[in-house]
């Protein structure tokens, strides 16, 4: 007879270190406790780990939380290529429940960490921006989908890269994302067409603005249409971020560098 | 009140202390103080071995006494030395036999409400400058620099500073040198803060030109001094401008000291 805990325990046997998705204070302590190699993933440090990375979005999709703490922890070198680590999270209530063995590859990163870590755009402007399209996503516009897209940091140049379709609303005007406002009039400003620029600090540079990018060298998945093209080649072009809402299919997807690196469903948050 | 008042102690002092109130004063006085600071250690070590601090723990009169940097024990228990204190105090001015008592009276009673006011303006300045701290360093958390914790200190002293001038001005001590100390601190702090922060305030100052005229906006490509490139950002303290090779951060007073070429396109 074979215990389901040996069956099991090959899942955990002989990890480099363990991944705790927004541990209790408790738990975590048990594993410092035993001299276990951990690193804790959560909005926020306030159980103060030693090693930890912060996770900005609180992704509902376990490969994509699990992905974004491994890069995370690569990125501060908490971990090293071709460690085998075990990440403890929740899934399907508050409790840590589920564990997954993981190989650490530092070759094929997905970047979603280098997204929020290592752009010119502040963390938390990016992070507002990210909520503010889902949750445009989840309503739409007085109920029908909208279609939005933010082109973050590096304003300068991507201002240089596009001209206005009509006059700027946003001119002479001192808006940031994050204000509390901000959220209803973006709203509003998103039937329009056209990209919304946001400066590095989170400036609302201008709305209405006709991307002009060279789409060369763009390598983003057949099927999507001009919009998520224009926010691939206007990072391509530029050190920006882009943030797109689909039109068509609802989807959040962000663009760095030319190539997407993140997609999430808003009705999942 | 009447002026023939005899306190029981004074039947039995022999003749010749009678004759040396002086003597006697202190005496009544040193015994006093004795008593009444032995009685507070007394009554506190029996407060703490009845556990009171356990029992009151959390109580909103402990939780003000714990803000205000004490306890409900010692609060309790400093009352019955002052009150010993006030006692002797009163012994020792009737053993003095002073010839008139009438007048002594008013200045006490003119003297109480002065303390009063006196004591409400050092318990108001404990509360505003525990308050004053918490708020200095609540908002310098973000600043992780451990030296950076003497500044709510040093906000937190200077309140109980000026309470506790008002305080003695209040009940008529000499506080003028204390003042001239105070006069020479917020100079110091007046000038220094001055000196310091002149290219700040001058920058501040172009940026809310900047803010309100936007002379120039973000991606217009411009030129402040030897500085040239494309502007990335406009704030209150600096603009940021980039060029192919690296991004400058200009401050906002250079804008007014070279003025701005801007390319038009």
């Amino acid at each position: 007879m074979v215990e389901p805990n040996e069956l099991l325990e090959e899942v955990v046997r002989e990890v480099d270190g363990v991944l705790l998705f927004a541990p209790t204070a408790s738990y975590h302590e048990r594993f410092v406790d035993a001299e276990i190699d951990v690193v804790v993933v959560a909005s926020e440090n306030d159980i103060d780990a030693e090693s930890f990375v912060e996770l900005p979005v609180a992704f509902q999709d376990v490969y994509d939380r699990v992905r974004f703490g491994i890069e995370g922890a690569l990125e501060q070198d908490l971990l090293a290529d071709g460690d085998v680590v075990a990440c403890v999270s929740a899934v399907f209530d508050e409790e840590l429940d589920t564990v997954s063995r993981v190989r650490v590859d530092a070759d094929s990163t997905s970047g979603v960490y280098d997204l929020f870590a290592n752009t010119r755009a502040e963390p938390d402007v990016l992070r507002s921006v990210l909520e503010l399209v889902i949750e445009l996503g989840k309503k739409g516009q007085k109920g029908q989908p909208v279609g939005a897209l933010f082109v973050v940091g590096d304003a300068g140049k991507v201002m240089n890269k596009s001209r206005p379709l009509s006059y700027n609303p946003f001119e002479k005007s001192h808006v940031h994302v994050g204000d509390p406002i901000v959220n209803v009039m973006l709203k509003e400003f998103s039937r329009l067409d056209g990209a919304f620029v946001i400066s590095d600090a989170g400036k609302i540079v201008s709305a209405y603005r006709y991307l002009e990018p060279s789409a060369e060298g763009v390598d983003i998945p057949k099927g999507l249409g001009t919009r998520h093209m224009a926010a691939g080649a206007i990072t391509r072009d530029t050190n920006a971020t882009a943030i797109v809402l689909s039109e068509s299919d609802g989807m959040v997807r962000a663009f760095k560098g030319g190539s997407l690196v993140l997609e999430l469903d808003p009705e999942e948050y | 009140m009447a002026p023939t008042v005899e306190l029981p102690e004074t039947e039995q002092i022999p003749e010749w202390l009678l004759d040396w109130p002086i003597l006697l004063v202190s005496l009544i006085l040193l015994v006093g103080l004795v008593g009444g600071y032995l009685l507070g250690r007394l009554s506190r070590s029996i407060l703490e071995a009845a556990g009171i601090p356990e029992s009151v723990e959390g109580t909103a009169f402990e939780r003000t006494a714990q803000s205000l940097g004490t306890s409900t024990v010692s609060i309790v228990s400093r009352l019955l030395s002052w009150f010993v204190y006030g006692v002797t105090l009163l012994a020792a001015i009737f053993a003095f036999q002073p010839t008139d008592t009438e007048w002594l009276w008013q200045r006490i009673v003119a003297f109480i409400p002065q303390v009063f006011i006196a004591s409400l303006v050092v318990i108001l300045g404990f509360v505003i400058a525990d308050k004053a701290e918490l708020l200095v360093s609540e908002r310098l958390r973000g600043v992780k620099l451990p030296e950076v914790t003497v500044l709510p200190r040093i906000v937190k002293y200077s309140v109980l500073y000026v309470a506790f001038l008002v305080a003695l001005s209040q009940i008529g001590v000499a506080t003028d040198a204390l003042l001239v100390l105070l006069a020479i601190y917020v100079l110091g702090v007046v000038i220094l803060g001055a000196v310091a922060t002149k290219d700040i305030l001058s920058s501040g100052a172009a940026g809310m030109y900047l803010l309100l005229r936007e002379p120039y906006g973000i991606g217009d490509e411009v030129t402040i001094g030897e500085r040239e490139g494309v502007v990335q950002e406009v704030g209150v303290l600096v603009t940021h401008l980039e060029d192919d090779e690296a991004e400058y951060v200009v401050p906002n007073s250079k804008v007014f000291e070279y003025g701005v070429r801007r390319v038009r396109n």
